[in-house]
């Protein structure tokens, strides 16, 4: 075909395209009822992408690499990326989430951080990060350990501890809340619930966080062990280092790279804590605090719910989750840079 | 060739992809699925018409026969009527959000006093002249007097009794008007527990997580109401100042701590509303802090003794009424094209024979209008018939309380009160500044 030709015919398709995409787009903006407007838009896209294909130009590979990627990049924004410049921009508004009546600058930020509840779901979830990565990855490990040692029957115990992460948390929540609540209260018996105590009830979503997600790390952990090469534990053995020299002076190094990425997903996870929260406890029980009442165990995701839906503040509860992002950032790259320098390249 | 041949297929899977995307966004307005849901994601029909009215019901209790409604209104009058349910904890509010961001809102839909003043005030259609508002006291008016919410059902709080046990101990519901009628009942059936196979006396559970809208509304709700006139918005006025009247409110904190102290312990910092009900249910506790709304799940425990609903009466003095009032109204979006037939589709839900048939006897509510002749099967709905009669029933001022604030204030209160790690005076003095402290930060309502 005449190459002109083509290049005209290709412009052609991509200024109908363009245009008709245009035309549907501004119909909608209009509310117009017009049924076919859907139609032109798809068409109107069609044609625009064949027009865009046909282009003859020196530049014909990079235009099939971005359309080949543009779902997925299309995807990505509408999903993610503009809710998330959205989600910003709220922040400095007073949405209510139908609309907003005036920009309030930095306002939220600061009644974010002067608000006690928000600094107390800070100060705990926090601490019940800390102490969840620690069990999580102490006992992933643990049971790696022994899934990927000699003993008998280590597949079935491989599947066995993995099963609970296949449970949906809030299902998992209300079955460890009638344990903690009906069983251990009549296996112990005259014992008050665990969930009644402000300590020990976080202790309890530590308890079923654990037990959840402890298999599936575990899983990451045994893959990181097999990928041990044989030869250097053969010849660590020939050189007579004992089981526990062994782990900690071939094996934790040689997986130190799957550290990284377990320690990273706990991080994030309960960071992130909310279903286990909600249906365990959903911020019970109340303790006194300098004279207040505050929700013992209500972590940040679900302050940041409460906040929004409870309080129908979804201004404030959108600039909390801003504030949430920019910390679980922070904190897990810091994690990763860190954990980097410790992995050995083979 | 196979490489084209895969090309094409690709292709032609985009295509189809993009076409259903932009065909679902293109029918938006219209809407689909008939068989409209009892999972929670509502849509309407796609053979529907455009003058289908698109009902959305909030109770998916009652779905099954609001269709069966409005498929007798679509025989008698040619009106179509799309009812759609959400139910089952999904955020009724949000979704409306949704609905209104969409531009796909529904011509009629249910709100609460609560989200009339923080979300819906400038979406609703005044209703003034509408033929139901003088069978009836309990309108929903919006700050400028108009009426916008038409009432269907009334919910009645008070404290659940069981009235086998009451009798049996030799006591009459009727003389519990006063709390010291109560202070001599709890004794006497105290003092009789082993006899009368008792867990416990009452059944209150009061843990902040799960329970606080119980104890934060419904328990409260008696502090802002009880004895009052229905238009008398003292307390609840107050309440939305950030300030508490400590007189009541020390008067409600003796009768709270009535209550649990002859509250089954376990239940009462641990027990879920599941637990709650149980207990009463089974018949292992004389009286229950809830309100008619457990008259549904009494036959799951095969309830066959006697109750009803008495008095939360907490004062020293008198109060013979319980608290009755339209939990929801129904009302209509001001941008709908079918106004008119709305209208219609309400005062006849409202007003005729089958409307009230299907509300009252196939829905089990009290209904709110004084023509309606028909009573509810159910006990504790049936219980609160006189109460209704004789005028003696206070409002729900509690509707009316800044939103959230049972969840992430005052719950917690009335939890530290049940565990003993308050006492009355700090009861109160908490009470006033866990208010102030919401208030201030979350404004009023």
């Amino acid at each position: 075909m005449n190459k002109q030709l083509k290049k005209t015919i290709s412009l052609a398709a991509m200024a109908l395209g363009a245009a008709s995409m245009v035309i549907a787009l501004i119909l909608d903006f209009m509310r117009s009822d017009v049924s076919y407007r859907g139609g032109l838009l798809i068409v109107g896209a069609v044609l625009l992408i064949a027009g865009v294909y046909l282009l003859p130009t020196r530049k014909h590979r990079s235009i099939i690499n971005v359309l080949f990627l543009f779902p997925l990049i299309f995807a990505f924004a509408v999903t993610v990326l503009i809710p998330f410049a959205c989600g910003i921009f709220y922040s400095l508004t007073d949405w209510n989430g139908i609309k907003f009546n005036n920009f309030v600058g930095l306002g939220n930020y600061i009644t974010m951080f002067k608000s006690k509840d928000y600094v107390y779901s800070f100060v705990v979830t926090f601490i019940f990060t800390v102490i969840n990565m620690l069990s999580v990855n102490l006992v992933a490990f643990g049971l790696a350990l022994l899934c990927t040692s000699k003993v008998k029957g280590r597949n079935l115990y491989r599947a066995a501890y993995f099963l609970p992460n296949l449970i949906g948390g809030i299902v998992l929540g209300y079955v460890w809340q009638f344990i903690f609540n009906k069983v251990f209260t009549s296996v112990i018996a005259g014992s008050v619930s665990m969930l009644t105590d402000p300590n020990l009830a976080i202790a309890a979503i530590l308890i079923v966080s654990t037990w959840q997600y402890a298999g599936y790390i575990m899983m990451i952990y045994v893959t990181g062990l097999q990928s041990v090469p044989k030869d250097v534990l053969e010849a660590s053995n020939v050189d007579g280092a004992n089981q526990i020299m062994t782990l900690l002076k071939i094996k934790v190094p040689m997986i130190a790279n799957t550290f990284t990425v377990c320690i990273f997903l706990t991080l994030v996870n309960s960071f992130k804590q909310f279903d286990l929260n909600l249906a365990i406890t959903n911020g019970a029980p109340s303790r006194i605090l300098g004279g207040k009442p505050v929700q013992s165990t209500e972590f940040l995701a679900l302050n940041i719910y409460n906040t929004a839906i409870g309080k129908n503040q979804y201004a404030l509860g959108q600039t909390k989750a801003v504030v949430f992002f920019i910390i679980l950032a922070v904190v897990s790259l810091t994690q990763v840079t860190i954990s980097k320098k410790k992995e050995v390249e083979m | 060739m196979k490489k084209k041949l895969l090309a094409v297929l690709l292709a032609g899977t985009m295509t189809v992809t993009l076409g259903a995307c932009g065909g679902a966004s293109d029918s938006g307005s219209k809407s689909d699925d008939a068989a409209a849901t009892e999972s929670g994601d509502a849509a309407a029909s796609t053979t529907a018409s455009k003058d289908a009215i698109r009902f959305m019901n909030t109770k998916i209790e009652i779905d099954t026969q609001l269709k069966e409604f409005a498929k007798q209104y679509q025989e008698k009058t040619g009106q179509e009527v799309i009812v759609e349910s959400l139910g089952g904890g999904v955020d009724v509010n949000g979704q409306l959000k949704n609905y209104y961001a969409a531009g796909n809102m529904p011509d009629i839909f249910a709100f609460g006093v609560d989200s009339y003043k923080a979300s819906f005030s400038e979406w609703l259609e005044p209703l003034d002249g509408e033929a139901w508002i003088d069978d009836t006291d309990y309108a929903f008016k919006g700050d400028d007097g108009k009426v916008y919410g038409m009432p269907f059902a009334l919910e009645g709080i008070g404290i659940g009794y069981n009235k086998d046990i009451l009798d049996k101990a030799g006591i009459d519901p009727a003389t519990l008007t006063n709390i010291d009628a109560y202070k001599a009942a709890f004794e006497k059936i105290d003092g009789m527990k082993e006899e009368l196979g008792l867990q416990a006396v009452c059944s209150v559970a009061a843990e902040s997580g799960q329970m606080n809208w119980s104890t934060g509304n419904h328990m409260m709700a008696a502090y802002y109401s009880q004895g009052l006139a229905r238009d008398d918005k003292t307390y609840i006025d107050l309440l939305n100042e950030g300030k508490i009247d400590e007189e009541r409110m020390g008067q409600f904190a003796d009768w709270v701590k009535l209550l649990f102290t002859y509250a089954d312990p376990n239940v009462l910092i641990s027990g879920t509303y599941d637990d709650q009900l149980a207990l009463w249910a089974t018949g292992k506790a004389a009286f229950i802090t809830q309100g008619n709304w457990i008259d549904p799940s009494l036959p799951s425990y095969d309830v066959t003794f006697e109750c009803g609903l008495a008095p939360a009466a907490f004062l020293p003095e008198d109060t013979d009424g319980i608290l009755v009032d339209a939990p929801a109204y129904w009302g209509i979006y001001n941008g709908s094209e079918k106004i008119d037939a709305c209208k219609e589709f309400l005062t006849a839900l409202a007003q005729s024979e089958e409307g009230q048939k299907i509300l009252v006897e196939e829905c089990g509510t009290v209904s709110p209008y004084k023509s309606c002749t028909l009573e509810p099967a159910t006990p504790l709905a049936k219980s609160m018939l006189p109460y209704i009669k004789d005028g003696k029933t206070y409002a729900w001022d509690w509707l009316s309380q800044p939103e959230g604030i049972a969840q992430n204030a005052t719950g917690a209160v009335f939890e530290l009160y049940a565990k003993d790690q308050l006492d009355k005076d700090g009861f109160v003095s908490t009470m006033a500044s866990t208010v102030a402290d919401y208030v201030a930060a979350n404004g009023s309502n």
